[in-house]
This record gives C-alpha cells, structure tokens and sequence, in this order.
C-alpha cells in the first residue's frame, strides 16, 4: 500500500494542480467568456510566486497571495478591453495575451532566467496543500453554482441580450468571472513553482492552453463535475498505458475532435441530460419502447 | 411614463424606424400593431437598449434612458418579455423565474412567486423542470412570469401570441388582462391586431418603420382603413399576407 502511494504521488499531485487551473477555465466559460488566457495568467501566478521566492527569499504564503492577486489583477485588466470582443474574437485576443506572457518571460532574464528557466525554487507545497487547494477550489465553485452569481453566470452564457434585459449586469459580471478565473489561476500556478522546484517560459505556453481547454471541453463546460471529470482522464489515461504519456499533446488533439464532433456537451453535461430525459419520460412505462 | 421622440434607427443600412414617436402613460396599455418587418421589434429593442438609436430620444420617467445599457433600463422597471418564448432552456422554471428577479435591483417586488404561480399555475408544477422541457405556450408564460418577477413598472410585451395555438394565445390574453387590472402599465406589440385592439386602451399602427394610425383602440377597430388591412379576413395567416400593402 506504502508502496503504491510512493509510486502514484507525482501522478496525484499532477491531476491536483491540473484540477485548479481546469476551474479557473471553467469559471469563465461558464459566464459566457470564450477567454482562453487561464495559461498565461498561471504563468502570471507561477513567476510571481517563483521570482518571489528565488530572488527575495519571500515566504511561501506571502509568494502565494501575490500570484493569486497578480492573477486576478491581469485578469480584470485584461477584461477592460476584452468586453468589447464577442466569441471567437476573444478567443484570439486572449491567445494573443498567452502568447505575450510567454514572450515576455523569455524577454526578462535578469528577472525570470529567461529560456534557462527559473531554478532552485524551494519546494514548500507537497500533495497535502495541493488538496487542500484543489479542495477548496471545488467547493467555491459548487458552492457559487447555487447563488444568484452563478445563475446570473449561467443566463448570460446562454443568452447574453436576454439576461441584460432581465437586468442582469453584462460587464460587471464578466469583470467578476475574469476575476475569479485569474485568481484560481495564478493560486495554482504559484503552487505549481512552489512544487516543481523549476520554472520555464514553454511551460505556460500554447501546449498548456489546450491541455486546459481539453479537460474541460471533454468533461462538459456546463455541470460543476466536468472539469473534474475531464482532468481525471485525460490525466491519468496516458498514464495507464505508458508509451501514451510520450504522446499526450496527440491523444489531446484526437480526443478534442472526438468529443466536439460526437459529444460537443462533454460527458458530464450529456450523463446529466440524459437522466434529467429519462426521468422527464417516467410517467410512460420505461420498457416496450416502440 | 415613457416617452419616444423622433426615433430612428439602422440595421446594416436598413432604415427600420423613420422618426417614431409615442407616449404610454401610467397605468395605461398600449398597443403596436403592424405587418411583419415593420419595425415593432426594434422599437422594443430600441426601448430596452439592446440596440442603439441613430436618432431621436427615448426618456422614461423624464430621465433620458437613450444610451443607458439594457440592465440599468431593467433596473429602472421598464423591463421587456422577449418575443418567440425565450427562456433559458437549460436553467430550471424556477431558476428561470429567479433570475428574472435581477432586475429589483433593491427595489420592492409587485408579484411575489406565489403571485405569478397562481397567474400561471402551470409553472408551478412544473418548477424543477428545465425550461427547455416546456410547451411553447408554456415557455412563453414561463417568459411574462419571469418578467414579472423583476417589478416592471412598465412591461414591453413583444408578440407574446406568436405561434400559439388559439386556445393558449386565449389564455395569455387573459393573463394580460389581470395585469392590466392590477394597474400594470403595458407597450405590447402583436401582430393579431384582432387580440391587440381588444386587449388595449391606445394602439399606433407601424408600417415601414413609421406610425401611420393612431388613437383608441375602440376607435381604430372602426377604422376602414385598418379594418382593410388588419382586421380583413378576422385570422392572422390572412393579416401577416396583407403586411406589405
């Protein structure tokens, strides 16, 4: 048993980390952002925490409350201009801005160690604070899903004009969801430095963007366990059979075009519309389908 | 209470309102009627913000409300039941019910939920299904609750008969009318102008973004004109093929 949780911890505390920044994508998605910057501001959250520590000796505590604030901070500055994007147009600005985040940790040596990396970061956050985070992450998020933030999230993804004229806020709303989305991401990307003991610029970068995207495509962008649900196979699959692990960007790719095409809610969101239809069809005796 | 002056407004070059003007006074129901593509909708549109005026001036309560967002016009109380039953289908009725509360904003609700289950006690039955699920008469009751729910002190109706069967478009006229005796202010737009006239005090006739006939609806019901091109043949598949004349 000792043994096997020895061997399992790095996938463990892999799907942990990954879990936050699938709710930090989640989170904006759900209150009809189409933003894909949640990689750039984990590298935000993850140089923050990671310069902090390196350079200054900071605290770890202290190193992660600024990546979580630098994190929502770009992100709230990053919604002024993005309100006045709609869909695939913010989808190319904030690629723009992931882009840009790379670019400029590459750019900043003297601070970040540029291509060489960031090295010799402490290592402060083992599988318990991860659990704790990704816990508590869960929870917000479940949590909001019964308040009227989150139902004021839900109308506007579904039908944003039809939610404004209900009163409903557009741009404070999206602002807030940004926000959060930031926040959650620069938490986890702060942890992610304070795990991985390294840092480099390639790892907050246009691979890591689909990753995210996938865990929560392939879960389902609607239910709070999708991204759960997603994260937990596309990171443990290839895990499974090991020559997979070599090609996970692949397996990625092929299981996006899968599920768009045969299963564009996700699995989460078509389970639960397929028993909320099962229970709706009741009434009718269930056997002797015509 | 509401008042429009010299409204015009343009789709991608398309002139849909020339210069339209009207006034609703409080406690009063005004009827738009009109042919298809007329520019009804966009008068509505207009109204709640959803999309911006080129000219002319729309106040509410004597505060200019021309370029405010649509959710501060909801917040004021001019709140609009979007036409073709627009519900959010994957929120629950009663989800959907509460969201329609964003509007109060702090301000004092006129119909509790209780009130609007017992106006449409379909709703009630049906509050932890998603609206999705619903009839469309009634998601378009599901639609008139949930503006409701938010305090409207003056309800922009948009053709809440369209593709009603005659006999659910019968029992939203008479939700209507409850309303309407409550005091309720109502702007509704339809294109049965038979219900419209019946159903409202005042009614304007729109035709290629213009206001051609106005007066009291009892009035208007007299009128040859509007007898020849709305009231014709009494049934609206008939009145829709006249719009254009």
């Amino acid at each position: 048993m000792g043994q096997w949780i020895i061997a399992y911890t790095p996938l463990v505390d892999l799907f942990l980390l990954h879990l936050g920044f699938a709710y930090a994508q989640y989170i904006v998605l759900r209150a009809g952002v189409f933003s894909l910057a949640t990689a750039g501001l984990a590298g935000i959250g993850a140089y923050t925490a990671g310069v902090l520590a390196v350079k200054l000796g900071a605290h770890p505590a202290l190193g992660v409350a600024a990546a979580t604030l630098a994190g929502s901070g770009a992100a709230l500055v990053l919604s002024l201009p993005l309100a006045r994007l709609r869909g695939v147009y913010q989808a190319i600005a904030t690629v723009a801005f992931v882009q840009i985040v790379y670019s400029v940790n590459l750019w900043a040596e003297p601070v970040t160690g540029g291509a060489m990396g960031l090295n010799n970061i402490p290592r402060t956050a083992g599988t318990g604070v991860l659990a704790v985070a990704a816990l508590g992450t869960l929870y917000l998020v479940w949590a909001m899903e019964r308040t009227r933030l989150g139902r004021a999230f839900n109308a506007i993804r579904q039908d944003e004009a039809m939610a404004a004229t209900l009163g409903v806020d557009i741009v404070r709303h999206q602002a807030l969801a940004f926000a959060l989305s930031g926040a959650i991401a620069g938490l986890f990307g702060a942890l992610e430095a304070y795990h991985a003991y390294a840092l480099d610029p390639g790892q907050f970068a246009f691979p890591f963007l689909i990753a995210i995207l996938s865990y929560v495509i392939l879960g389902g962008r609607n239910s709070v366990a999708g991204p759960l649900i997603g994260t937990a196979i596309l990171i443990i699959l290839p895990e499974l059979a090991r020559p997979l692990a070599e090609n996970r960007m692949l397996i990625y790719g092929v299981m996006l075009i899968l599920v768009i095409n045969f299963l564009p809610r996700g699995i989460a969101d078509s389970l639960i519309l397929a028993w909320r239809a099962r229970r709706l069809a009741r009434p009718e005796p269930a056997a002797g389908e015509p | 209470m509401l008042a429009v002056e010299a409204l015009a407004l343009r789709y991608a070059g398309i002139r849909a309102l020339r210069g339209v003007s009207l006034s609703v006074a409080e406690g009063e129901t005004v009827a738009l009627i009109g042919p298809n593509g007329a520019g009804k909708s966009s008068l509505l549109n207009a109204i709640s913000g959803i999309v911006r005026p080129a000219a002319g001036r729309i106040r509410f309560d004597g505060r200019d409300i021309t370029a405010l967002p649509p959710w501060e016009i909801a917040r004021m109380g001019l709140i609009q039941v979007p036409e073709g039953r627009q519900v959010f289908a994957e929120m629950t009725v009663l989800e959907n019910l509460l969201t329609g509360r964003t509007a109060l904003a702090g301000r004092a609700e006129i119909f509790s939920l209780d009130d609007v289950f017992a106006m449409f006690p379909i709703l009630r039955e049906r509050a932890g299904q998603l609206a999705g699920s619903l009839s469309g008469g009634q998601q378009q009751m599901l639609a008139i609750a949930r503006g409701l729910m938010g305090a409207p002190r003056l309800l922009l109706l948009d053709e809440p008969s369209l593709g009603l069967a005659p006999l659910i478009v019968a029992q939203v006229f008479r939700a209507l009318a409850g309303l309407k005796a409550r005091g309720l202010t109502i702007l509704l737009v339809e294109q049965n102008a038979r219900q419209a006239l019946a159903a409202s005090d005042r009614a304007l006739v729109l035709e290629q973004g213009r206001i051609v006939h106005h007066g009291p609806s009892a009035e208007l019901a007299r009128d040859p004109d509007v007898i020849a091109h709305y009231l014709g043949q009494g049934d609206t598949g008939a009145m829709t093929q006249q719009g254009g004349g």
